[in-house]
């Protein structure tokens, strides 16, 4: 039972976050595009852009990781 | 670093502005700016002829650039585009006139060409009809009328209410054979007595039947020959072809070199007029301002002095006229660290008197990368890339400067797949016994972690420091400000590492006290905002925890690719899968790495000291076309 709670535990901080990321960057995307059909020089900006909700996914593996490697 | 700039200011009679400004573009340093305008000092304006001539010449230029000159094989040289404008006004007349010649002649070349094309477009079409109802149609005239139809979609519904009703009015004098086309269509032929022809036109026009024409240049008496007659003719049709692509290059080739000329001195006049608006004036002088690197300062004051002798004058402006933003921004780095400029190019300039971060993106951009790829096959096979890279390019071009940010990854890449032990994931293990020197990525996780937010510590904290130096040139107080914020951060890894007793547990008592008084100390000289930048601060620090995820990601994904030779059925499907599968980890190898290092940069890095804003450097010089521009900044600025 531990171990199912364990594996539950790190697929939703994993899982959580990835579907949050997907959710911001079906935002960004599309503005980010439109932006770029007017101002092509913006484009270092916009793969920022959709980049940096990246950083909650990875968070998110990084929190799944530390709860498998503390819990198994 | 940022080149020193010196803003200078030149005076003189107003007769001798367009001498001055001749010698300023022939220095080739000087970026003009507009001098401060008052009831005395107006802006030279240009007059109603010069700005019509304006006009005139960016439509030349236009002209020029837009014609499909075929590229040279070998660079032009400097005497394709002379440092001087046409001795003769009128010959920009001249080549106005020629390269509007030019157009006419270019668009009925391809205007012709363009009927040919459509003709033989016509004529393969017919071929397939011919083809078709081969030994059908008429030879010569015979007193008959053949009509050619093509039925699409509805339209082959049509064909037996047209059959009912040409049976209805010509009885059984008529012949209708239907066959389908290899393009999908369905092709009908009509044979009439020549006599009924108005009638059957009349019932082919109700039915709404679509008639293929005869391809123009083509007499139909021909079509019951077969296809000979339809290839003679496109024979004749792809000489003809050839003839007007040939005509069209030679003209084109014969219209380069006085094209070329037209647009460089037309780009050259206007360079002229547009530096012209960039001068003050009164009644009786003239005053030009510009930025000179400063090491090129001593050498433009000699070239106008010995020019124009004690008839202008040449000072300084002093500081206190100008602020650091108006100051245009050039950036000089050794040549190891240069090609990483074009990193600090994708963001705005650093502001003049800042701190160019070129030189910290240099060491650090590639390390993020190596410790995310950490392979040494990897590593390897974009070595090659770079190689191949740098080979197939120019000195000066973006391409060669990715192949040589491309070069340094590399080495990193490799250096720490020996550490990690990493030849394409663990095949170097299994197969030559290959071991991890610093920690095995596949396993150790956490101290991996605890490695890339250490980096991130030393990275912010270094992004810190050059915040405190660029805010103490200017901003004492914001200079105060964050050196308590560093301070503060410095404190908070001394009690966290006393805490875990990796430094004497006696430091963490102090550490805390000096973190409680560094805080009032922050929050009064940043506001009430530090506090929040200083969380802020740390968990940019956390964000470094990505190089092991996505480093981790990279060397689970080689070993997935490893394993799959023998997941599949055979051994050869299941290399080639592999292979597939090392190829899409490289290509993501490459990606993750470069976006997430800059990401590291731009964000975390750049925002603890970054102050962008910073002018492009554009001294006045003779035009050249982009691929002649000579690099920046010119001979003797550094």
């Amino acid at each position: 039972m531990n171990t199912f709670w364990i594996a539950v535990s790190a697929a939703a901080a994993i899982g959580i976050p990835a579907l949050a990321t997907g959710w911001a960057q079906s935002r960004i995307g599309p503005a980010v595009a439109a932006a770029l059909a007017e101002k092509p020089e913006l484009s270092t900006t916009a793969i920022l852009l959709v980049a940096i909700p990246e950083t909650l996914a990875i968070l998110g593996f990084v929190v799944a990781v530390m709860i498998l490697s503390r819990g198994g | 670093m940022i080149i020193r700039m010196n803003r200078v200011r030149v005076l003189g009679p107003r007769g001798l502005l367009d001498p001055v400004l001749a010698a300023l573009q022939d220095s080739g340093v000087v970026h003009l700016a507009a001098p401060a305008l008052g009831d005395q000092v107006q802006r030279v304006s240009l007059t109603e002829k010069e700005a019509r001539q304006a006009r005139y010449l960016r439509a030349l230029v236009h002209d020029v650039e837009t014609l499909p000159v075929p590229p040279r094989t070998e660079r032009p040289g400097e005497a394709d585009y002379p440092g001087s404008g046409p001795a003769d006004p009128g010959e920009f007349a001249r080549w106005a006139r020629e390269a509007g010649r030019t157009r006419r002649r270019l668009a009925a070349l391809d205007k012709e060409a363009g009927e040919l094309e459509a003709e033989r477009s016509d004529l393969a079409r017919f071929q397939q009809f011919v083809t078709a109802f081969r030994g059908l149609l008429p030879r010569g005239d015979g007193g008959m009328q053949s009509y050619h139809l093509v039925l699409r979609g509805e339209e082959v519904q049509a064909v037996s209410r047209l059959r009912a009703a040409l049976s209805a009015v010509l009885g059984e004098q008529f012949a209708l054979e239907v066959a389908d086309l290899p393009s999908g269509e369905r092709a009908a032929l009509l044979l009439v007595p020549t006599s009924e022809a108005s009638r059957v036109e009349g019932l082919l026009a109700r039915s709404g039947i679509h008639e293929l024409p005869l391809p123009a240049g083509l007499p139909g008496n021909v079509l019951g020959a077969g296809s000979t007659a339809l290839a003679d003719r496109r024979e004749r049709l792809d000489q003809g072809l050839a003839e007007l692509a040939r005509r069209r290059q030679e003209l084109l080739q014969a219209a380069e070199p006085n094209l070329a000329r037209a647009g460089a001195a037309a780009q050259y006049r206007l360079l002229e007029l547009g530096a012209r608006e960039q001068a003050g004036a009164t009644p009786r002088s003239f005053i030009l301002e510009g930025w000179v690197p400063a090491a090129a300062r001593d050498r433009v004051t000699r070239a106008l002095s010995r020019r124009f002798g004690a008839d202008i004058a040449v000072e300084d402006v002093g500081k206190e006229e100008w602020h650091g933003e108006e100051a245009p921004v050039i950036l000089t780095n050794p040549r190891l660290f240069r090609p990483f400029e074009t990193l600090t190019r994708m963001v705005p300039l650093p502001r003049y008197g800042t701190i160019d971060p070129t030189p910290f993106m240099a060491v650090f951009f590639p390390m993020f990368f190596g410790l995310i790829m950490g392979d040494i096959g990897y590593g390897a096979v974009l070595a090659l890339l770079a190689g191949v890279l740098h080979v197939r390019s120019r000195p000066g071009t973006t391409v060669r400067a990715v192949a040589e940010i491309l070069g340094p990854c590399a080495a990193f890449a490799i250096a720490f797949g020996v550490g990690f032990g990493e030849l394409f994931g663990d095949l170097g293990r299994r197969w030559i016994g290959l071991r991890p020197l610093v920690l095995d990525r596949e396993r150790a996780l956490l101290p991996f972690l605890g490695l890339t937010v250490a980096i991130g510590f030393v990275h912010v904290t270094l992004g810190l420091v050059l915040g405190v130096i660029n805010a103490g040139r200017g901003h004492p107080r914001q200079a105060v400000g964050r050196g308590a914020a560093l301070a503060m951060v410095l404190f908070v890894a001394v009690a966290l590492l006393a805490g875990v007793q990796v430094l004497p547990r006696s430091f963490f008592t102090p550490a805390i006290v000096a973190l409680l008084l560094a805080f009032p100390i922050m929050v009064i000289a940043e506001g009430i905002i530090a506090p929040i930048e200083f969380l802020s601060t740390l968990s940019n620090m956390l964000s470094y925890g990505r190089i092991m995820a996505l480093g981790t990601a990279s060397v689970m994904m080689a070993v997935v690719a490893n394993r799959m030779a023998g997941t599949f059925g055979g051994v050869f499907v299941g290399v080639l899968f592999g292979l597939l599968f090392h190829l899409v980890n490289f290509a993501l190898a490459i990606f993750a790495p470069a976006i997430h290092g800059l990401r590291l940069h731009y964000v975390e890095f750049f925002g603890k000291f970054y102050s962008p804003g910073g002018q492009e450097y554009h001294p006045l010089g003779h035009w050249r076309p982009a691929s002649t521009e000579p690099p920046l900044p010119a001979k003797g600025t550094r």
